[in-house]
């Protein structure tokens, strides 16, 4: 952890911060929630990286989609990564959100998350053991410092894409679009 | 409060990468007064920080003494208020709600023990009552005034919004309380606020029932003993429900600070 | 300029309107704003002056005062002024409504009355006015039809008590001087016997406690604001009650010179204790009940109720710092209750008459005026530093702990934070949280309606942070007394004991917020969103149910709410039940039959003639 290299500090605050940071939103998507629990307390520790679950996206810059996708959460995840303020990063937590994983030939689940909200990072594992998180946590710190973890600018740049992809999965949609799109899907 | 849990935690400036990240992310505002709002408390922590004496420096203390401080207090949980009642959001509202529950929970053994302090010294300025203390011992030392020191360590957890009457911020129940739309910006300024109403709580405490101090080290040494001590109760106890803690807060602190009251005016007749 | 003059164009107004009004709604509006402004420049123009003595009528032999002293002219400052900013707020809010004449016309006769009340010189002028102050308000607040008339009928009937004791006071004294010229009483009475002293005292107090809603005589005044029409309930809250303040200023310091009294022996100085602690409880008490209403008009009058406690305890405690605070509080709550009715009428106005707690919601957005007069009213009314509310409770602080009664201060300080919770519940519930659905296109409050608004709410914040403009005045009026004079700046009071500066307080609170802002903006910019797009656990926003106003402080109700029932008014209606009984039950000699009646006739005769035979008294 170059945490205390205060030159680095200096140089890329903005990273520097959002690296050690990385408060997560709280919001137990599928059947991989039952990993965190232990990974937020006394044994396994995720507070020494600085990573701690947050109430409401609003405080939050880090989603774990923990678990299978099924449709009537996709309409949850993507409400709540809208409501996270930017720059925020998601993280697929198990093989579900990769490729459908053991859903794979289910009607009811998403087999490919990256359509519908911009993921950062996976994790693969059916599940995976709390130390994995941390290993995707390190992950995503070499990315942010990169610049390659842009999941909300690609978010922002390919809207209606998304958007498009949301409407053909869920149906009409109860809330508007987040950014103005172009015309013409 | 990591190394209680036996565990490593966060380093101790973990707060600081918070606040620079919270600064550095684009919160969501629901109106003017959501700014304003919180402006307006964080604004009234940091006059109330100017009036209490720090050490031997002392800005402001000739302007009203302990009244002045009393009722600047109430900015602070005015302000975030009516910010977060302009967020529209109903777990704000709660958490609003208890918060207000609360403080009038801690008011009353705060009274008691605020005027047992200014009627023992005859003084309504705070830096009276410290160089009072200088001359004559701490006051919790004092025969009247232990009672009211006992009755304050009873609720500083209270005032501090920390378990065992973290209700107010209650993250399972009500998500966080009235900072639920609180992102960005917001957060880190009231995270800071948050941060302020425990200084001043302790520093209160400090100055008015354990001496003050004549410079700033021994001034931050003792709050840290306070804080160390408080910290030492959030990590041992669970959260109590708001009426729980306002019938603690209205029975034993209460007594034991009105007996303190008695005894003051008894003692000084 | 004189005294007569004033009160002729103030009750000659009052009758020109209602005359004027069957002709022209137009001119009736004009001519009673003209009016009360007119009494404005007048009163002003009084200021400083001291005028005096002679009689304009007298009624039964008794020559007929008026006169105007600093006491005088402050109460009559505060009356005409706020009379006629709720003038200028009626201008709207009655469009539309019947017998509008009427209204205007009561509006400055009850102006008219308190004016004749603060300006008179003797004590049976005094009761006239005070009688006519009393039975024009029964007739407004009687105006709405229904609920109205029984809340109006348990006001007069109560306000009537109050005033037979008053005339027993009256009568008293005529018959142990001679005289009713308030001039001339102030020097007989303060040698009169300490008993004598306390019965006048007494007896006064009724009057004056049940006017001033002290309790337990508090009883009548929820309803009554509740029910008058909102821009006179303003002026009810505002001023009248306060006539209740003016008259123990009166009896307590001025005829009975408490002043020179309070440290020698019992008697006056045991009245006014006892005062205080009445004071006390009627701080506490209304405003814990205040916390459960759900009527925004209700909560706003129980709040009413308290701050009185505020001034009868300041007012009671005796020191000059206690009788400043007191009086300065008068003016002060006149303000800001003034303000704070202002801004329920104006809601009332705009969404037809709701005045609900439970279903009003987010009506910032839509009536922003209306709203920042709520918020500064509340300010003032809890006492946030930097307006005139703080100033007023700082000095009553004060002199009860340094004067040695810390429960007293306690009593005043936890109602202080009972008015916080009732009345963020307060502007919560009206003006923040989610917009209902039917409240969509709800209007901002109209001109005639911001400008007294706004007029009050700068008032609210100039006398905040320049106390000294109406501190100044206040203390003539101690000096009056024969207290030692304050020493007054025009930012704040400096004794030997604790100076207040609100200067260096806006000074630095100015600062602090310009750093917090600059701070704030250094940040990344933040993206405004709708009150649609707020966190639900990550589904849509329930529209009209995402609101929390129901049971607003539900945790502190379940334990509270048993202890705060209204005993009082259970009592007065169990006595006036058996009164009434009692009525009913003498009502059954009117059998309505002649011949019953010649009955009563000769035997009322024969026990004459069996008296006469018997004892011969004649």
């Amino acid at each position: 952890m170059d945490r205390n290299q205060l030159a680095k500090w200096f140089q890329a605050p903005t990273k520097m911060a959002h690296k050690y940071s990385l408060h997560a939103v709280y919001f137990c998507t599928g059947c991989g929630i039952i990993e965190v629990p232990p990974v937020i307390t006394a044994r396994w520790d995720a507070e020494r990286f600085g990573v701690i679950p947050t109430a409401t996206p609003r405080h939050a810059n880090l989603f774990l989609i923990t678990g299978y996708v099924s449709v009537k959460t996709l309409r949850a995840i993507i409400r709540t990564y809208e409501q996270m303020p930017e720059p925020k990063f998601t993280v697929g937590f198990g093989s579900c959100p990769i490729n459908g994983g053991m859903y794979w030939d289910s009607y009811n689940t998403i087999k490919h998350l990256d359509r519908y909200i911009p993921v950062d990072g996976w994790i693969a594992g059916c599940m995976p053991r709390p130390e994995a998180i941390f290993v995707a946590v390190t992950h995503l710190w070499t990315l942010i410092d990169k610049d390659m973890a842009d999941g909300y600018k690609r978010y922002r740049t390919n809207y209606a894409a998304y958007r498009a992809n949301q409407e053909r999965a869920l149906g009409e949609l109860e809330w508007p679009p987040l950014f103005p799109m172009e015309r013409g899907r | 409060m990591a190394r209680i849990h036996w565990r490593y935690g966060p380093p101790l400036y973990q707060p600081l990468i918070d606040i620079l990240r919270l600064f550095t992310q684009r919160g969501v505002s629901h109106g003017r007064l959501f700014d304003l709002g919180m402006v307006l408390s964080l604004a009234g922590s940091l006059v109330v920080v100017l009036f209490l004496p720090f050490g031997g420096i002392s800005p402001m203390s000739g302007s009203g003494g302990l009244l002045v401080v009393l009722y600047m207090m109430l900015l602070m949980p005015l302000g975030i208020a009516l910010s977060g009642g302009e967020a529209a959001n109903p777990n704000a509202s709660i958490g609003i709600s208890r918060k207000l529950i609360l403080a009038m929970g801690y008011e009353v053994p705060l009274l008691l023990i605020l005027l047992a302090v200014m009627t023992h010294y005859g003084s309504i300025s705070i830096a009276e009552i410290v160089s009072a203390q200088r001359r004559t011992g701490a006051s919790i030392a004092s025969v009247p005034l232990v009672l009211s020191g006992i009755a304050y360590v009873l609720i500083m957890p209270a005032m501090l919004g920390v378990r065992p009457f973290e209700v107010v911020q209650a993250p399972q129940e009500i998500s966080s309380g009235p900072m639920a739309e609180y992102g960005g910006a917001y957060l880190a300024l009231a995270t800071v606020q948050h941060a302020l109403s425990a200084f001043i709580a302790i520093s209160l405490f400090v100055n008015l029932l354990w001496g003050g101090a004549s410079n700033p080290a021994v001034f931050f040494l003792k709050m840290l003993v306070v804080f160390v001590l408080v910290l030492f109760v959030n990590a041992a106890f669970p959260r109590l429900r708001v009426e729980q803690a306002v019938r603690y807060l209205w029975r034993w602190p209460s007594l034991i600070a009105f007996i303190g009251l008695i005894l003051v005016v008894v003692v000084g007749r | 300029m004189n005294l007569e003059l004033l009160l002729s164009v103030a009750f000659g107004g009052s009758l020109l309107t209602y005359v004027l009004g069957r002709i022209s709604s137009r001119l009736r509006d004009g001519l009673a704003v003209l009016i009360s402004l007119a009494l404005v420049a007048m009163v002003a123009s009084l200021y400083g002056r001291t005028l005096g003595g002679g009689s304009y009528a007298s009624f039964l032999g008794v020559p007929l005062v008026l006169r105007v002293g600093a006491l005088s002219w402050f109460f009559a400052i505060a009356t005409a002024a706020l009379g006629s900013l709720s003038v200028i707020f009626s201008l709207s809010y009655m469009k539309g409504r019947e017998r509008t004449s009427f209204y205007y016309s009561m509006m400055l006769l009850v102006n008219a009355a308190m004016l004749g009340v603060v300006f008179s010189g003797d004590l049976l002028s005094f009761f006239i006015f005070w009688e006519v102050m009393s039975w024009s308000t029964f007739l407004l607040i009687s105006y709405n039809r229904g609920p109205a008339v029984a809340a109006g009928l348990k006001y007069i009937v109560m306000s009537i008590i109050g005033s037979m004791a008053m005339l027993v006071g009256t009568l008293s004294l005529y018959a142990a001087y001679g005289t009713l010229d308030i001039a001339e009483l102030t020097g007989l009475v303060a040698f009169a016997s300490t008993g004598y002293q306390v019965f006048l005292l007494v007896i006064f107090g009724i009057a004056f406690g049940v006017k001033n809603a002290v309790m337990p005589l508090h009883t009548w005044l929820p309803d009554a604001y509740a029910e008058a029409p909102s821009p006179f309930t303003a002026v009810l809250s505002g001023m009248l009650t306060r006539m209740g303040v003016y008259g123990f200023l009166l009896i307590i310091f001025v005829i009975v010179g408490a002043s020179r009294h309070l440290h020698a022996g019992s008697g006056v100085p045991t009245f006014n204790r006892v005062l205080a602690w009445l004071g006390a409880v009627t701080i506490v008490i209304p405003t814990f009940i205040a916390m459960l209403q759900n009527d925004a008009k209700k909560l706003l009058a129980w709040h009413g109720i308290g701050q009185g406690g505020y001034m009868i305890v300041g007012i009671a405690f005796g020191t000059s710092l206690g009788v400043a605070g007191g009086i300065f509080h008068t003016l002060n709550h006149a303000i800001y209750i003034v303000l704070l009715f202002m801004s329920v009428a104006a809601v009332q106005y705009r969404t037809g008459g709701e005045r609900d707690l439970n279903s009003l919601g987010g009506l910032i957005k839509k009536m922003p005026i209306a709203f920042v007069g709520g918020l500064l009213g509340i300010s003032g009314l809890i006492g946030v530093p930097l307006t005139n509310g703080f100033v007023s409770k700082w000095l009553i602080y004060k002199t009860l702990i340094l004067g040695g009664s810390p429960f007293l201060a306690f009593a005043a300080l936890i109602g202080t934070w009972g008015t916080i919770l009732s009345v963020y519940k307060f502007l919560h519930n009206m003006f923040l949280g989610q917009l209902p659905e039917k409240y969509r296109d709800v209007q901002q409050s109209p001109a005639s309606m911001k400008l007294p608004m706004i007029v009050l709410s700068s008032a609210i914040l100039l006398f905040g942070v320049l106390p000294g403009l109406p501190l100044r005045v206040i203390n003539r009026i101690i000096v009056s007394f024969g207290f030692e004079s304050l020493d007054v700046s025009l930012w704040g009071i400096a004794s030997e004991t604790g100076a207040l500066s609100t200067v260096n307080i806006f000074a630095a609170l100015l600062v602090g917020c310009v750093l917090v802002w600059l701070v704030f903006r250094a940040g990344a910019r933040v993206v405004p969103v709708g009150q649609e797009d707020s966190y639900a656990a990550g589904a849509a926003v329930p529209v009209d149910r995402y609101h929390y106003t129901v049971s607003y402080y539900a945790p502190l109700f379940r334990m509270i709410a048993p202890f705060l029932k209204d005993f009082c008014d259970t009592f007065y209606r169990w006595l006036a039940g058996w009164v009434g009984a009692l009525c009913s039950a003498l009502k059954r000699i009117y059998t309505g039959y002649v011949g019953d009646y010649a009955m009563y006739i000769v035997v009322f005769l024969a026990a004459l003639i069996f008296v006469q035979i018997m004892w011969g008294p004649w």
